[in-house]
């Protein structure tokens, strides 16, 4: 029943949509080993001269000293890299706590507020995070809170909270209820039931979902741009710097190995994913 | 004294149109030690709710259930001497077999010598030796059944509360695990409590069967007394099947009462303490009635082949509803239009208490 | 005395998301719509008293003296509305192909191409969009090979235009079309296409009175996920979009860190706020009437 011309061309238009999805970053990851520091779209030689520079081995390409220059400050990325991994790590720690408790309590126990805690929780994924970085600013600047990276967590968990809570809640939401009847009925009680049969159960929703908070934060701009001090700039805001001062090719560099570590986390996402199914 | 204890157990739920709906309408059920008790009925009549009273899952909103004479109400499900094999097995799919089978000892804080002699012992019960070290995923339906059932036993529960946990076998394993319950049950010596909406079932395993319907029970006795002399229309019709006859009865004479439907079909039944002029429902199963020269003139309109047995449908030829007859099947077998004659003994027509 | 410690584990459970939330959510919002009415500082800051023209500049009613009212707000807010609009239909014309025909591959592909969809979830904003400016810039990969093949004899200027702008935010917004749309158009019932079929409908016939509607929900999803990000949007057009392409986003930001007129920043970010509310309302209530007709 399949027309095979129409199937052709939709295979065609498919593949020219992922072609499009793909093609810049291999732009990217092309011109990052492109030697034309001039025009970068115009191919001279093979170079690893902009991965050297960004890792702090400039000095030992000496063939052009034009080259070292271009290179910003190294420190200030590794820095700025420092700063998000800290921030992602403490944002992923709680909202995963926050998160799973949350769905936990509103999935397992029946009260009155439960329809508005459900709705409430949607809000803050919903609202644009323009509004909410500026809000955040506002607050901050307004009870006298020093911008800085505890402005920044906070200004991450405020919406990652709800990324957990949700990925949480599908998993509780496809497991059989009778798996903790059967604790409780065994003996266990409620905390021996959340400890060894709840919590193992939803183990890999709660990694997912910390997988995801950690991923969001690490590349959030928005929020951090408002909230974040000027000795607290993260990845992303000093890239944003970086682009907006114009293009500069280390910034190819940079964006290379960003891709190519979103690649591994993604792949390991994957494998999560593959682990919850047994 | 019995075991277990229930008296006028009630338990409301609220319906989503927001009316209220007794699941359980004043139970009394007495379970005695090392008896196998089966709950009966269809969807809806209260027979998980009561299971799941005794278990500790549901809270009663009023009346008492007691074990050994000890009020269970003010006890969580994790501090009842009873268990429970779940209808979805519940097994806990991070955990071995053996993890799974020694929980309630793990979660009691036995040591682990005293845990894995336990459950290579509940595993031998339930035939799964040797396979402690697989996870629920590796396992056949079968196989699950039984880690459930083993897991169930291990802590040495004062009552088994199972619910349906065969409806998810296939016909053959299920009739098989129905008599390894059973055997089950002798070997260990505790009252089991079983819940299953299968007549057929209810009535190869259980020393009793409680039928229930709406919230209340209908009938409690053995299969026997079940099938034999139910009570009223309701279990009648639910357990195995059934001719019902609505009659008035025209004359007594010696013990056997002459009665007729509307449409003049006449039967003999015992007759009890009915006077002439009473009205009378009377239950006769297929396999009362046996093709003969003589009786009840009847035309075959149907004949749905068994194996070894015939089941006709036969339309009396004064009228009135078919009657249903079960027949061996041969090669004089009578054939779809033929005319039969049905012929019962008197004595095992059974008289409805309620009309 | 169970359902007393019942609500002592929910309120452990509860109190700190009602907390947090309460605090660094409820609150920022509240502070925004009370900052909209007050007076702005003269050296940024606000000072506390009610000030009415922060949205009277934007929609007509300034007095004239101590603020004017100028049509460019609304314009530019249309223009955001206009944007956000158009990333939709383009994410959903793009999409809605693709979906189709990934959720009719064979098993193996199906995860590939699923896998390839949501690596970009994992890959840096900025960084996606910083490729296109690589491409799309006067002296760019594209004007490199249009020149090079004499496809054209001037450079095109398609950076800093709406265009630009619309192109990026389809780039990025592209996967939360996709994910919802599939998964609609994967859940339908094929049996549903084969019987219309069966029927008598023709291909075009099945397509508009049998999966389109059975999708309609993805649809609405995915419309939903991309509109509101988009709408309030400054990243792209800051770094894509010039003068014409500025959306209100760029607006808020300007007011927040270089004009530093916190209250009308507010106003502005409620106006925001008030449209993702709206759109989200409406699509709730659509959704719940349609739940309900299904039911």
């Amino acid at each position: 029943m399949r027309n095979p011309i129409g199937w052709a061309a939709l295979t065609a238009f498919s593949l020219g949509f992922f072609l499009f999805i793909y093609a810049p970053l291999l732009v990217i990851i092309g011109y990052s080993f492109n030697s034309n520091p001039v025009n970068m779209m115009i191919w001279e030689h093979f170079t690893l001269d902009w991965y050297r520079g960004l890792l702090g081995l400039a000095e030992r390409v000496s063939d052009n000293n034009n080259r070292a220059a271009y290179i910003e400050s190294t420190d200030q990325m590794f820095k700025a890299l420092r700063i998000s991994l800290t921030v992602a790590g403490c944002t992923t720690a709680i909202s995963t706590v926050i998160g799973t408790a949350t769905a936990i309590a509103l999935s397992r126990y029946k009260f009155a507020a439960k329809g508005f805690y459900n709705g409430f929780l949607m809000l803050p994924m919903m609202m644009p995070d323009i509004v909410l970085g500026i809000g955040l600013l506002i607050f901050f600047v307004t009870i006298g809170m020093q911008l800085s990276l505890l402005t920044i967590i906070i200004g991450h968990c405020t919406f990652l909270t709800s990324y957990v809570f949700i990925i949480v809640q599908a998993r509780i939401a496809g497991l059989d209820p009778a798996l903790e009847e059967a604790s409780a009925d065994l003996g266990a009680s409620e905390w021996l039931t959340l400890r060894k049969v709840l919590l193992p159960q939803l183990a890999p929703g709660i990694l997912g979902g910390a997988l995801l908070a950690f991923v969001i934060s690490m590349d959030d701009l928005v929020i951090t741009y408002f909230v974040a001090g000027t000795d607290s700039t993260t990845l992303p805001v000093f890239i944003f710097g970086m682009v907006r001062r114009g293009v500069k090719p280390e910034i190819n560099a940079i964006a290379t190995m960003m891709i190519v570590a979103s690649v591994i986390i993604a792949a390991l996402g994957l494998w999560l994913r593959s682990r919850k199914t047994d | 004294m019995a075991l277990l204890e229930i008296r006028k157990a009630r338990r409301e739920f609220i319906t989503p149109e927001g009316g209220r709906l007794a699941a359980l309408d004043g139970v009394d059920l007495d379970v005695a030690a090392n008896e196998f008790v089966t709950l009966l009925g269809p969807s809806g009549c209260g027979k998980t709710t009561l299971l799941r009273s005794i278990s500790g899952f549901e809270t009663l909103d009023a009346g008492t259930i007691r074990l050994d004479g000890a009020d269970l109400s003010a006890l969580p499900p994790f501090r009842r001497p009873v268990n429970t094999v779940f209808q979805s097995y519940a097994l806990f799919g991070h955990m071995t077999v053996a993890r799974n089978v020694g929980y309630a000892l793990e979660v009691r804080g036995e040591d682990r010598q005293a845990r894995s002699r336990a459950v290579g012992e509940a595993l031998e019960k339930v035939g799964l030796t040797g396979m402690g070290a697989r996870k629920p995923s590796q396992l056949s339906g079968g196989q699950r059944q039984r880690v459930a059932l083993a897991r169930a036993i291990i802590g040495q529960p004062r009552i088994l509360l199972l619910d349906e946990p065969l409806s998810a076998l296939d016909r053959n394993l299920r009739q098989q695990m129905q008599i390894e319950l059973k055997t089950l049950q002798h070997t260990l010596g505790i009252a089991f409590v079983f819940v299953t909406h299968d007549q057929e079932e209810a009535l190869t395993m259980s020393d009793r069967i409680v039928v229930m319907r709406a919230g209340q029970i209908e009938q409690i006795g053995t299969p026997r007394t079940i099938y034999r002399q139910p009570k009223n229309r309701f279990v009648a019709e639910f357990i195995g099947e059934t001719n019902l006859f609505s009659l008035t009865i025209d004359q007594i004479d010696a013990g056997l009462a002459h009665a007729r439907t509307a449409e003049g079909l006449q039967l003999r039944l015992p007759a009890g303490g009915a006077k002439v002029g009473d009205k009378a429902l009377a239950v006769l199963r297929p396999s009362d009635f046996t093709l003969s020269d003589q009786g009840i003139a009847a035309t075959v309109t149907k004949a749905v082949y068994l194996g070894s047995d015939l089941y006709l449908f036969a339309q009396p030829a004064v009228g009135g509803p078919e009657i249903r007859v079960t027949a061996r099947d041969s090669a004089q077998a009578p054939q779809v239009g033929a005319v039969v004659h049905l012929a019962y003994d008197p004595a095992a027509a059974h008289v409805l208490e309620a009309a | 005395m169970a359902m007393r410690r019942q609500t002592a584990v929910l309120t452990a459970l509860l109190s700190p998301v009602t907390l947090f939330l309460g605090v660094f959510f409820l609150l920022p919002l509240l502070i925004i719509a009370v900052f909209s009415f007050l007076t702005p500082g003269l050296y940024g800051g606000v000072e506390w008293a009610f000030y009415p023209w922060n949205y009277g500049r934007i929609f007509g009613w300034a007095d004239g003296i101590m603020e004017i009212y100028e049509p460019i707000y609304l314009q530019i807010m249309a223009r955001s509305l206009g944007f956000a609009a158009m990333t939709v239909v383009l994410c959903l014309l793009l999409c809605y192909p693709v979906a189709f025909w990934v959720s009719r591959l064979p098993a193996r592909w199906r995860l590939l191409f699923l896998f390839l969809i949501t690596l970009p979830f994992f890959s840096s904003l900025i960084v996606r969009l910083y490729a296109w400016l690589l491409i799309l810039k006067p002296s760019g990969l594209l004007n490199t090979v249009l020149l090079g093949i004499g496809v054209i004899s001037e450079p095109l200027e398609i950076l800093y235009t709406p265009a630009a702008v619309v192109l990026g935010m389809v780039y990025v917004m592209v996967p939360f079309m996709f994910l919802p749309l599939f998964s609609s158009i994967d859940n339908l019932d094929r049996a549903l296409v084969e019987a219309s079929m069966d029927l008598g409908a023709t291909r075009f016939q099945t397509f508009i009175k049998v999966i389109l509607p059975q999708t309609l929900p993805g649809i609405l999803g995915g419309a939903v996920i991309v509109f509101i990000p988009s709408v309030g949007n400054f990243i792209v057009p800051d770094v894509l979009g010039g003068a014409k392409g500025l959306m209100i986003g760029n607006l808020v930001e300007q007011q927040f860190l270089s004009a530093r007129n916190w209250p009308f920043g507010s106003a502005l970010s409620m106006i925001v706020m008030a449209v993702v509310l709206t759109v989200l309302l409406t699509s709730i209530t659509f959704a719940k009437r349609k739940g309900g007709q299904n039911a």
